[in-house]
This record gives C-alpha cells, structure tokens and sequence, in this order.
C-alpha cells in the first residue's frame, strides 16, 4: 500500500525521533495560553457590547439620561491620551528588555503604572460626577450596561497597575529569569489589549452616546 | 529554538519588540480617535453620518493597534497568535450581530414604543397595506 513511501527511508538509517531535543518553548507556550485567555476576556467585552446594543433602544431609558445628556467627552479623551500613553511607555520597557536594561524596564514600568493610576484617578472622577447628579446604575436599563462596561474596563485597568508594580519588584529581585520574562510578555499582552478594548468604549459608549 | 533556552532574552517574542512601531501606533491612534471625537462634538455630519464614520475610524485605529502593538502578523514567532484572533472573529460577529438583529425585530413586535420613536411609523402599518419598493 505503501510501498513507494518504504522505498525511499532505509529502516537501517531513519530517523525516528529528534536526537537533538530542541527543548520545551515554555516561554511561547505560556504567552499563547495566556493569548487565548485574553481573547475569552474579549467575549466577555462582546457579550456587554452585545448588550450595550439591545439596551442603547429608547425603550431602555425608561425614562432616565438619555447618554447624549451626561456624557462629558473631555473626561473620556483624557483617558484616551492616558492609556495610549501609558501603552506606549510599557512598549518602552518591553524595548529595554530586548536591550537586556534592568533600570530601563522599571523606569518605563513605572511612568506606564503612574499613566494607569492618571486613567483610573480620571475615570473615577467622571463616575462620581454622574453619581452625583442621580446618575446612577439602577436608574434604567441603558445605565446599568454603560455603568457595568466602564467598571469592568477600570477593573481591568486596576489588575494591570497592581500588576506593574508585581513585576517592577520581581526584576529588581530575580533579573530576567524565564519566569520573569515570560510574565512580562503576558503583561505587555494584558495592558496593550486594553487600549484596543478601550478603543470601543471610547467609540460606542462615549462618542456614539453623545450622538444618538 | 536553542538558543533561547539558554537566554530568555533572545526568544523572539522578546526580540520582536519595536519602539518606532509603538510610536506610530500612538501618533496614529491618537489622530484617529481625535477626529471622531472632534465629529461627535461638532456635530456637522447626521447622527447616522457621525455613528458611521467614528464606527469605520475604530475599526481604522484597531487594525493599527493590532498590527504594530500586538503584532497580529504571520511571522513564525506570531502566526499561532494571530490565527487564535482570526477564529474568534466569527464569534465576536455572531454575539454582537445576532444579538443585535435578533432584538431589532423583537423590540418592533412587543414593545410599546414611546411617541416620537421612529419606529412607530412603522408600527401603524400592517405589512401587508405596505406598498413594495
């Protein structure tokens, strides 16, 4: 059945196995993982942004703000110039790692947290300002989705701040172990797909809620 | 492959790393979603014109992030990366687009519609006094 196959590998000489294991990719297996992991984070973000479509119809204000009503864009482009920037600065450390630079790891890690807490600090002031005029979750259906993304994004930015500051301690204790390295991959993974969540926040929550 | 087992750091997605891409991913992102902002506050497209071009300028901004941050390419170091992201897309389409579709219909058979929505022209009229376009 096979015989053209059997014709051309000499059994005396064939090669079963790998006599040179190249070893286990720890570091391109655990990134993936960690990949796919995000990606099941961005069905979560599909399933709000999924909702955020149902309850943006005009049945859901139930009464309540309609978003073009309270929706204060200036507090959502600094947010937007922060994260991108805070983005940008981490894609600068992940640069002083190729270049095998301990202190321009953690300097740049640390302006990207600062930046994190700029964002966090920014966001926090603009859901207090909405709580502040009755703005609240519970007031209607559509306020309960942008309430719900908008905490779940800042969430997310929190767990990347705390983050940094795990990895700015475990540089300056072990150096670039593969350990350390593999966690630093998944961070920049973590923290730069942040800016591409909040690209759709910025865009269907902020900017099409003050249209429609 | 060997290599990096000795070096952490010579592993290629440590070496993938590119400060003049993130810099114009920045630049970029920042151009592209000032303008949306600048159209939604100026207000001088339709709403619909508005929700169009801000929707196709995140898109803009995503395909630019995802190729010069995330570095969704085909390059050896990446490709499995990048085919993860391609096979979640139907799924993002499915959850988002059927939801969506699906509510549209449901929300014009059984929901009272406030006076005013657009969709009570609609309403008024049974399908079949429609007259076919």
């Amino acid at each position: 059945m096979r015989a053209s196959a059997a014709q051309k590998v000499d059994p005396a000489h064939a090669t079963l196995w790998a006599r040179h294991y190249p070893g286990h990719d720890m570091i391109g297996t655990r990134t993936f993982g960690f990949w796919l992991y995000m990606l099941t984070d961005a069905m979560v973000y599909a399933a709000l942004f999924a909702s955020l479509g149902v309850l943006s119809h005009v049945v859901n204000l139930a009464g309540g703000p309609s978003p073009s009503a309270f929706i204060n864009p200036v507090y959502a482009y600094g947010e937007t110039i922060t994260l991108f920037l805070s983005v940008l600065i981490y894609g600068y450390s992940m640069v002083a790692l190729k270049n095998g630079n301990h202190s321009g790891v953690i300097g740049s890690m640390f302006a990207a947290m600062l930046l994190g807490m700029v964002y966090l600090v920014i966001a926090g002031i603009d859901i207090r300002e909405m709580f502040a005029q009755g703005i609240i979750p519970e007031a209607s259906g559509f306020l309960s989705i942008f309430f719900t993304i908008i905490i779940y994004h800042a969430l997310h930015i929190i767990v990347g701040v705390v983050w940094m500051l795990v990895m700015m301690i475990q540089v300056a204790r072990e150096g670039f172990s593969a350990n350390v390295v593999y966690r630093l991959i998944n961070l920049r993974l973590f923290w730069h797909f942040q800016a591409v969540i909040w690209v759709f926040v910025f865009t269907f929550v902020y900017l099409q809620g003050m249209v429609v | 492959m060997t290599e990096h087992t000795q070096n952490p750091l010579n592993h290629p997605e440590v070496q993938l790393a590119n400060g003049r891409a993130y810099l114009v991913s920045f630049i970029l992102s920042m151009l592209l979603t000032t303008a949306g902002l600048w159209l939604a506050i100026t207000h001088i497209t339709t709403p619909f014109g508005t929700v169009l071009v801000t929707s196709f300028l995140a898109g803009a901004v995503v395909v630019i992030q995802g190729y010069f941050i995330l570095h969704m390419d085909i390059s050896h170091a990446q490709i499995w990366h990048t085919v993860a992201m391609v096979l979640f897309l139907p799924l993002f389409v499915v959850t988002i687009g059927l939801t969506a579709w699906m509510f549209h219909g449901l929300y014009q058979r059984t929901m009272l519609m406030p006076p005013g929505a657009s969709d009570m022209a609609q309403m008024s009229h049974p399908p079949h006094e429609r007259t076919p376009s």
